[in-house]
């Protein structure tokens, strides 16, 4: 079996992860970084519970081979954690009761940032389009879809201000 | 006590793990992180009804990285369970793996155990079985007939109730009579079918030995102690020797009840003397977790001309699937959720559980309930049309009042079932005529 | 598990696919390879992902467009004058995999993904395959036929996609379980020119009613030459009820497929009478 050393920069540190054949980025993230924001709801790209920013896009970890992201930059939930935009969205998460069992939600919040970075004034349709790769089994979408609304207003009030 | 008065009731509580939640920080059963552990993936039978005649794991114990392969010869003691034995539910009818016979598609047989994940997945189908098919049966009531092939061990292919009843029964008034001077008869047959709980977090267990005779199992079952006793009885320790840590759920809704990973989990921990995980992939969790159950449900009411019903009798057929898990209990439920939240003078009930070579059903919100109430509240609107009785005013007219005496013989003392349709009918914009919005669950006044 | 390998060109791909044949397995974006390896596939014993090739520029030049085969669906649905390709790549899953998809994948997917390919037919695109014999640039749809015959081997690595820009309009419906991000039922791509009250052109493609993404003739001769009324219009959803060749699966049986072929494609084309 042979193993490759990538490198990537994960949360802002440059490291170095000695990878198996077809290991995916939700593998390494998970089980070699320890990244358990990194959730594994489907392994094949159908709940988007392990959404992670690669370049700052929105891919899943799951449909991503390791080898293909070599030399890429990867965010995940806990290197949001350290940026103060991502606490907006956290706060309006808590407010509006936008968790049940939580295991949809480190990638609903990456989702959001996603849409938020790109689109800072979403619609509601916008909102729901953005997170339709995202399934919440709890089904709490509308606490879900008003916290980006209104996590959305926060920010851009911020911004505007 | 007021309203006002409630701390609790009324306002909404913020969970307490939802800080943790919006920052990844939520540990789950596999957040934990265990150094050497190995990873199981089961062999499962590829048809639904067959003998066994041979379980070969010669090829499947040769591949790379396999540490062990486990079958129903390696297990201690007892080779079959159910759940809820320690409520009574018996026999232990479900093999922990199988062994004479496979009784759906999916059944587990062996267990392959490997150094990861990938190198146990590409085992797993190495593992060599001889069967010989048998006929096998899909349906309920085909299943009850003479000549439908045998399901279950003890020959009976529905569950035995206490006195060998064939059924959950209920008998009050006299239907039959009823039937008889009633204006209308109303029947029809209701079918629900069997729905997978898809938990975003797959079903899954780590069993770790702690080196001293003790295990402790991370699992995210809903129904902790129920599988650390299961467990123990199973793998031939005393339950003082396990230490079962659950916690957060990523999503139950009762799929996680049935206790099928932590056993064999915990039994392959022990004969390798390594952490275990055992994690169904998102196929195995639609394929083989057990489902809400389908129900096929005859209703035949009698009901007079001003909406009243005076007889309804039941025929119920839960698919339970190859084994008891929680079935019967739903079945039990079911039974006792008849005939509905009406005062019904004369009641039958007949409720079934029956066993098919589908997949075992088990738990979902409200298993058993969500099904009769499917069907009963069809049957209100049939009554409806039927009698041209506005179909809220007929269900005001025979909603539960307390005091009222219920088929199963014990008086309402709780209805709240007129001041909730009321609610509803406002909330709805459904104006209802004065003396229907008057009526109160105190009293039969209008009804 | 097989290995990720990557070429440095276009020519040390073909040479990677010439030389391993069907063991290798080529990748656009992952969202198909990863779902089968997932499933515990292993007939491949090389994967080789397409980074690095810079092959995902869209160009419009000379009334024609290129595609290249790794443009995702994000890249496309970003494309206002190509509206019905663009309608078809926001349907691909949701952002995250639309910002993986590539449009050269989606040629490769099984029936009944193949939202893109479907517009691309009703397009009469063209494929740019570079093989270890020199490029070729069959039709999608001689494309198809060959490949079926090949036992699903490509023939070499598809480069690029091309297509003249649509003389007539071109729609694109698909029927689906929820609005955004589902499974196909199944999709429908009408591309109709019309001349002096009579179609001149007509090329009708549906996906989730056979193998893959295809052409349907009988529907196409059914509004050949006439006008585009109602009659014309139920006789080609009639047309393409009748000839296609749906599956049942978990998204739909075959009877409903199709029925919504026919619900679909009279929907279409009533928004181009």
């Amino acid at each position: 079996m042979t193993t490759k050393v990538l490198r990537l920069n994960v949360n802002g540190e440059d490291t170095l992860v000695p990878v198996g054949p077809m290991a995916t980025l939700q593998e390494v993230l998970r089980d070699k970084l320890e990244l358990t924001s990194v959730k594994v709801g489907c392994a094949q790209g159908g709940c988007g519970s392990c959404s992670v920013l690669i370049d700052g896009e929105l891919r899943l970890a799951c449909l991503t081979p390791a080898e293909a992201a070599d030399g890429c930059t990867v965010t995940t939930l806990e290197g949001l954690n350290e940026s103060n935009s991502i606490v907006p969205i956290q706060q309006s998460f808590i407010e509006n009761y936008a968790a049940q069992c939580g295991f949809c939600t480190p990638g609903m919040l990456v989702a959001t940032k996603a849409l938020l970075e790109r689109n800072p004034k979403p619609s509601r349709d916008e909102i729901i389009e953005a997170l339709s790769g995202n399934l919440c089994r709890c089904t709490g979408y509308l606490p879900i879809i008003k916290a980006v609304e209104d996590a959305a207003a926060a920010l851009s009030g911020k911004q505007s201000a | 006590m007021a309203l006002k008065d409630l701390k609790i009731v009324g306002k909404s509580v913020r969970l307490r793990d939802l800080d943790t939640h919006v920052r990844g920080q939520t540990t789950y059963y596999e957040d934990v992180r265990i150094p050497r552990m190995l990873h199981l993936k089961m062999y499962r039978s590829p048809h639904p009804h067959a003998k066994i005649l041979k379980i070969d794991t010669t090829e499947a114990a040769k591949q790379p990285g396999v540490v062990c392969v486990l079958t129903h010869e390696d297990m201690p003691g007892k080779k079959t369970f159910t759940p809820l034995a320690a409520i009574g539910v018996a026999p232990e009818d479900e093999p922990i793996l199988a062994f004479d016979k496979v009784r759906w598609k999916g059944e587990p047989i062996a267990a392959v155990v490997a150094e990861s994940e990938a190198a146990a997945k590409a085992a797993a189908p190495k593992v060599k079985v001889t069967f010989e098919e048998l006929p096998a049966v899909f349906d309920v009531e085909e299943a009850l007939k003479a000549e439908a092939p045998i399901v279950t061990p003890w020959g009976k292919n529905y569950y035995q109730y206490p006195d060998d009843h064939a059924a959950s029964q209920i008998r009050y008034g006299d239907v039959e009579r009823a039937f008889a001077e009633a204006d209308h008869i109303v029947e029809d047959k209701y079918q629900t079918k069997p729905i997978e709980h898809a938990p975003l977090e797959t079903t899954g267990c780590v069993a770790k030995p702690e080196g001293n005779g003790r295990y402790t199992v991370y699992t995210n079952i809903q129904a902790l102690y129920f599988a650390l006793d299961n467990t123990a009885a199973i793998v031939g320790l005393s339950p003082a020797k396990l230490r079962f840590v659950g916690g957060t759920v990523g999503g139950g809704f009762g799929g996680k009840v049935d206790i099928q990973v932590e056993p064999i989990a915990t039994l392959a921990a022990i004969k390798t003397k390594r952490p275990v995980k055992y994690k169904y992939s998102r196929e195995d969790e639609m394929r083989v977790s057990s489902t809400r159950a389908a129900w096929r449900i005859y209703v035949k009411d009698g009901v007079m001309n001003d909406g009243r019903i005076v007889a309804r009798k039941i025929t119920t057929y839960q698919d339970a699937g190859a084994y008891i898990r929680l079935s019967s209990y739903g079945t039990m439920k079911h039974a006792g959720h008849m005939p509905g939240p009406y005062t019904i003078p004369n009641v039958s009930v007949d409720a079934y559980c029956v066993f098919t070579n589908r997949p075992p059903s088990s738990a979902m919100r409200g298993f058993g309930v969500m099904s009769g109430s499917y069907a009963i509240e069809l049957q209100m609107d049939k009554i409806a049309a039927v009698t041209g009785v506005d179909p809220w005013q007929l269900r005001l007219i025979n909603a539960y009042r307390n005091g009222d005496m219920k088929a199963h013989r014990k008086a309402a003392d709780d209805a709240a079932l007129v001041e909730t349709i009321q609610a509803a009918a406002q909330l709805a914009g459904q104006a209802l005529p004065a003396d229907f919005a008057a009526m109160s669950s105190d009293d039969r006044k209008g009804g | 598990m097989p290995e990720y390998i990557r070429s440095g060109s276009v020519e040390e791909a073909v040479g990677l696919i010439a030389e391993h044949g069907s063991s290798l397995w080529i990748m656009g974006g992952g969202t198909i390879v990863m779902q089968v390896l997932e499933s515990g596939a292993d007939y491949w014993q090389y994967i080789m992902g397409l980074d690095g090739l810079a092959l995902d520029g869209i160009e419009r030049a000379n009334g024609s467009w290129r595609l290249g085969a790794t443009a995702t669906a994000t890249q496309i649905r970003a494309q206002p004058d190509l509206p019905a390709l663009a309608a078809a790549a926001r349907m691909v899953g949701g952002p995250a995999l639309q910002n993986a998809a590539t449009v050269g994948g989606n040629i490769y997917a099984r029936s009944p993904q193949g939202d893109l390919a479907v517009v691309l037919l009703a397009l009469d695109a063209r494929l740019h395959l570079a093989t270890a014999d020199g490029e070729q640039a069959p039709s999608l749809g001689e494309f198809y036929d060959d490949w079926e015959a090949a036992g699903r081997t490509p023939p070499g690595l598809l480069t690029a996609i091309e297509f003249a820009e649509p003389a007539g309009e071109v729609v694109f419906m698909k029927c689906g379980r929820r609005r955004f991000n589902s499974a196909s039922v199944i999709s429908v791509a009408v591309n109709v020119a019309q001349k002096d009250g009579k179609v001149t052109e007509a090329r009708i493609a549906l996906c989730g009613a056979g193998p893959h993404a295809q052409r349907c003739a009988a529907a196409e001769e059914a509004i050949l030459g006439g006008k585009l009324d109602d009659a014309a219009i139920a006789r080609a959803a009639a047309a393409a009820a009748a000839a296609c060749a749906p599956v049942t699966d978990t998204v739909a049986s075959e009877w409903y497929r199709r029925r919504m072929v026919g619900v679909y494609l009279r929907r279409a084309l009533a928004q181009l009478a």
